[in-house]
């Protein structure tokens, strides 16, 4: 389970200290489903980030997997991401200088969880068999995210950590990559959390919540 | 390191290093910078290292531990002279030295020494003496056939020899010698009753009679020392390569970091720890390094057997030391050199290491963010650069203020000072120029304003290589301008010191009748008689070591001409103060002493203590030792000073050398002083001598001037890998400008251009700071390591050779990245343009 219980998050603006999480309490069990809304800048990424263990709050504690992550170090905070979590980030964040294949593999051999049928299978499902030996500048945007996905999941994670997935991509191409990204989660039965500020999107996820200046509510779609 | 640990490394390790299968301009000029850095530094240490370890061998067999007999009225010493000294009881020993000629083969026109000692009498500490220590290898020695011992790099050579007894293998005598017993010596040499020189062990404190002079070991320079200096010059040359060559990897290193900036956030963002990563990062720097020094090393010695024959002649000509023509390398040349391109690596990578310890995982990535703490370390640098600007001016006032003699290592450190706070303050400097250019640049010129606000955005990225090209630059004028000076100030003094048409020096026993001879002759307009002997100096009250007494006739000719560089009044009193009973002083003597005109220096000669008043001080380049002159009667008279040589001054004559050879002729035919007389006796042409010293002038410089324009070369590849590195994002910022309507040959005359511009803003901060090194070379260096200073020259010239060469290392630079833009297909900048 990831448990996030009184997180409070400040930063340091020109204008004074800023809070962008006030007293947030969050839970995702195993295999949830859950999007989490709001406007650009109420502090969606931030949260994720804090889930992520990427940063610590300045109050409240968060728990993945029983494990406080403020009380772990850096070096075990690591550890735990790799292991556990699957990110997926809006500008993809590929390696450029490896190929389509060794991009998928990559957090899966960082874990030491490297399943060659497992990442075949991937590369099959995500429609980038063919091009397992290119380079990511010589995919689409679609397909780029969709290999993000990939390699997030590769290592068969319990949490899949997702910041607006598909908003640099189109129409079509952000449908896709959602059907996929639910398909691929179900085969896997890890638990996602992701963010975004489309209601489209975020209509397929078992549970919804919304941020608004700091504080975390349900919301009914 | 646990088996997750380190798999985890191994695969964080990997996905840096892919970087460079995508990019291997980086990686080539990475290990470019580093295969410079590392073979120059490497070649020079390569021919120190082999040079040194000559000199070990030649010290250890010639200066340990024996003092020199000699006779003191210069005359060769004879074997009648050994058995007076026996019987007088002193423990002596023979030794006799002469040159063999090779004759045969590659070695034609090349020599051996051969020495000759008799090794029952030699003084057993001495490694002349050194035998096996049995009775088997002492017979083989004292019997026919003999014995010739000789160095392993010498024994090629020897088997060319005629004549020889069976060699032996002896590691540890010099090159190119030869020892044996005396007899073969003799026979070898032809020389049936002379003796080169006796010596004695130092532990016998015996009176000599007075005809011979004993000199101590100490007092003998060994040839290290002398040779000192022009290690130091090779030295130094090759650590400013090495900085050069850092920079480069500096630049690779920055621009690669730049580069990875995304990937370092995705690795950590994947659960790489930042240890871990700095780890990695370390370890990729390790490969390189390793990789560099491997390649720097062997092209190190490559360059250094390329460059060890002329060294070797150069050395032997200036400093008569022998130094082997094939490299010994001793095994801690080959850890100094991978430590010295280790350690330069990671200091250069140290401040990679330390911005990728400090990145913000959410906040990287950004371009922006990088560019604007690489601003604010622009200003970083400037107050660096003008502290240590501030620390060289106060060493150069400490230095001023200290007087006499400098101090070598505050000399270098004020070079260094100099260079690095200059080339730090760079940056900043050009990005206030380029700043003033932009604000009175005309509005309508919109072409030439965006092209020095690019140029002011490149910045960054070319910092580095204009660093390296500025400490290249200034190297080359402050180097040339201080060898011309040199030149010109080397060659003036040799003209006003070799005033005779012709030297002569005879036989002791023919001195006089030759002069007389001379005398009566009416194309002799003036003799010139010259004798130089030794004594002891005495500096408060205690022997401060020997010191070179030089005897002259203080005729009119000699005296309008004779320069001098401090004098207690005017230049007439000065002379007139010699004829009366004070001396000269050499520059070098005045230096070391801390003596001034007017100061009083205490000599121990033959006929006891002698005090001397100070008249002036004189330059005298190329001259190691400390040197007093005196009028050559009373050199003669009060330290019995041998007689020397006869500096012929002809009179006025329409045809010069005609008289010359007419009387050369004549001299030789009167008192046989060339072909088969054997008394010593020679006869010098003055421009042949001056040709032989301009010579050695100019083979002295031929090794820094090759290395002053490697380190040019190396700067210019500097700034070309770096254009090369970042070609593809410039042609994203160049698509736009292309979209909007500037043509492919426009767009490639406006690149070359930034470069010349950026190029000669360099320039126009290396000619005052070249100038300035110049002074510090002079006046600091010269001083330090010579023990004279050098009048300042500048050079016109070499300021327009400055901006030229920064002009043709733009272009040069420029071209393959331009040539390459102009055969950009369109259809590529249009997807550049699409992604700009």
């Amino acid at each position: 389970m990831l448990k996030m219980t009184g997180i409070t998050k400040t930063y340091p603006t020109p204008q004074g200290p800023l809070k962008v999480l006030d007293d947030v309490d969050l839970t995702l069990g195993a295999g949830e489903s859950l999007a989490l809304m709001g406007e650009s800048g109420s502090g969606k990424s931030t949260l994720l980030h804090l889930a992520a263990g990427l940063d610590l709050p300045d109050e409240g504690s968060v728990y993945l997997g029983g494990q406080r992550l403020s009380a772990l170090s850096e070096t075990r905070r690591a550890a735990l991401r790799r292991e556990q979590l699957g990110l997926v980030f809006q500008q993809f964040h590929l390696v450029p200088s490896l190929s389509v294949q060794d991009n998928l593999a990559l957090q899966a051999r960082l874990a030491g969880r490297e399943d060659d049928a497992w990442t075949r299978h991937l590369l099959t499902r995500l429609g980038l068999a063919e091009f397992a030996t290119r380079y990511p500048e010589q995919l689409s945007g679609g397909q780029q995210q969709r290999l993000a996905i990939g390699r997030a999941l590769a290592p068969k994670p319990r949490f899949l950590l997702a910041d607006e997935p598909t908003g640099n991509l189109d129409e079509a191409a952000a449908a896709q990559v959602l059907e996929l990204l639910q398909a691929l989660i179900d085969e896997s039965g890890c638990a996602l959390l992701m963010v975004t500020h489309s209601a489209q999107v975020a209509t397929p996820m078992q549970r919804h919540l919304v941020l608004t200046r700091g504080k975390l509510m349900d919301k009914a779609l | 390191m646990s088996a997750a640990a380190s798999s985890v490394l191994r695969t964080t390790l990997a996905t840096l290093l892919s970087h460079y299968r995508r990019h291997p301009g980086q990686l080539l000029m990475l290990l470019l910078g580093l295969w410079v850095a590392s073979a120059l530094w490497s070649g020079v240490q390569a021919i120190n290292a082999s040079a040194r370890e000559s000199y070990d061998r030649a010290e250890a067999l010639f200066s340990a531990d024996l003092d020199r007999i000699e006779r003191r009225d210069g005359a060769p010493l004879t074997l009648e002279d050994y058995l007076a000294l026996r019987r007088a009881g002193l423990p002596i020993s023979p030794i006799i030295e002469g040159e063999l000629s090779l004759s045969s083969g590659k070695s034609d026109g090349e020599s051996l020494t051969l020495i000759g000692i008799e090794p029952l009498s030699l003084p057993g500490s001495a490694p002349l003496a050194q035998q096996d220590g049995d009775a088997d290898s002492l017979r083989n020695w004292l019997v026919p056939p003999y014995r010739v011992r000789v160095a392993p790099d010498t024994l090629e050579q020897a088997r060319t020899l005629d004549d020889l007894p069976p060699l032996e293998i002896a590691s540890d005598l010099p090159p190119a010698t030869l020892v044996t017993d005396i007899a073969v010596a003799a026979r070898l040499l032809n020389m049936d009753r002379g003796i080169t020189r006796l010596v004695i062990a130092p532990k016998y404190d015996v009176e000599l009679p007075s005809a011979f002079i004993r000199t101590s070991t100490e007092a003998l320079a060994s040839p290290g020392q002398l040779a000192d200096s022009f290690h130091l010059n090779l030295t130094a040359m090759g650590l400013l390569a090495l900085v050069v060559g850092l920079f480069i990897v500096h630049a690779a290193l920055g621009l690669a970091l730049e580069q990875r900036l995304g990937l370092l956030r995705t690795l950590r963002a994947l659960g790489v720890p930042a240890r871990t990563l700095i780890l990695a990062l370390g370890l990729e720097l390790l490969l390189m390094g390793l990789i560099g020094a491997l390649l720097g090393i062997v092209s190190g010695v490559i360059l250094a057997q390329l460059l060890l024959p002329d060294v070797a002649a150069t050395l032997d000509s200036l400093y008569d030391t022998t130094v082997s023509g094939t490299l010994n390398l001793p095994w801690y040349y080959w850890l100094g050199g991978v430590a010295i391109t280790l350690g330069g690596l990671f200091s250069a990578g140290a401040s990679m290491l330390w911005r990728a310890s400090r990145i913000n995982v959410l906040g990287l990535g950004q371009a922006q963010v990088w560019r604007a703490r690489l601003r604010g370390q622009l200003r970083l640098q400037l107050l660096f650069g003008g502290i240590l600007l501030a620390g060289a001016v106060f060493l150069w006032w400490y230095l001023a203020s200290a007087g006499g003699q400098q101090d070598l290592a505050l000399g270098f450190t004020l070079v260094a000072l100099l260079l690095l706070g200059a080339a730090l303050c760079l940056p900043p400097l050009l990005a206030g120029l380029l700043g003033l250019l932009a604000r009175y640049l005309p509005r309508r010129a919109a072409l030439l304003q965006w092209s020095v606000a690019d140029l002011q955005l490149q910045l960054p990225q070319l910092s580095l290589a204009m660093m390296a090209l500025l400490l290249a630059l200034s190297a080359n004028l402050g180097v040339g301008s201080m060898v011309g000076g040199f030149r010109l100030t080397f060659l003036d003094w040799l003209d006003q010191r070799l005033l005779a048409d012709l030297y002569v020096r005879p036989a002791a026993e023919q001195y006089d009748d030759l002069e007389a001879w001379l005398n009566e002759r009416s194309e002799v307009a003036t003799l010139l008689p010259a004798r130089s002997t030794e004594a002891e100096l005495i500096k408060d009250g205690s022997n401060a070591g020997s010191v070179a007494l030089f005897g002259i006739a203080p005729k009119p000719i000699l005296r309008n001409s004779w320069p001098l560089l401090d004098t207690k009044d005017s230049h007439e009193a000065a002379w007139q103060a010699l004829t009366t009973g004070s001396a000269f002083i050499n520059e070098q003597l005045a230096r070391r002493q801390g003596l001034e005109p007017g100061d009083s220096v205490q000599l121990q000669g033959p006929s006891g203590m002698t005090t001397l008043s100070v008249a002036a001080i004189y330059p005298d380049y190329g001259n190691p030792r400390g040197e007093i002159v005196l009028p050559v009667s009373r050199l003669a008279r009060e330290f019995q000073a041998p007689p020397g040589t006869l500096g012929v001054v002809l009179a006025p004559t329409k045809d010069r050398q005609q008289t010359l050879t007419r009387l050369q002729e004549a001299l030789n035919k009167r008192f046989r002083l060339t072909g088969e007389n054997a008394s010593g006796a020679s006869l010098i042409d003055q421009q042949a001598l001056k040709q032989v010293a301009t010579e050695v002038f100019e083979r002295t410089f031929a090794i820094t001037r090759a290395l002053n324009a490697l380190t040019l070369g190396v700067a210019g590849l500097a700034l070309l890998t770096t254009l090369l590195a970042q070609a593809g994002a410039r042609r994203a910022q160049l698509a736009p400008l292309w979209a909007i309507g500037v043509s492919r040959s426009r767009l490639v005359m406006l690149q070359i251009g930034q470069l010349v511009m950026a190029c000669l803003g360099t320039a126009l901060l290396a000619i005052p700071l070249g100038l300035l090194l110049t002074g510090t070379l002079v006046a600091v260096i010269n001083v330090a390591a010579f023990g004279w200073r050098l009048p300042l020259h500048i050079f016109p010239g070499q300021l327009a050779m400055t901006v030229a060469l920064a002009v043709v290392v733009a272009v040069l630079a420029a071209l393959i990245p331009a040539w390459r833009l102009r055969r950009v297909p369109p259809r590529q900048l249009l997807q550049e343009f699409a992604a700009a």
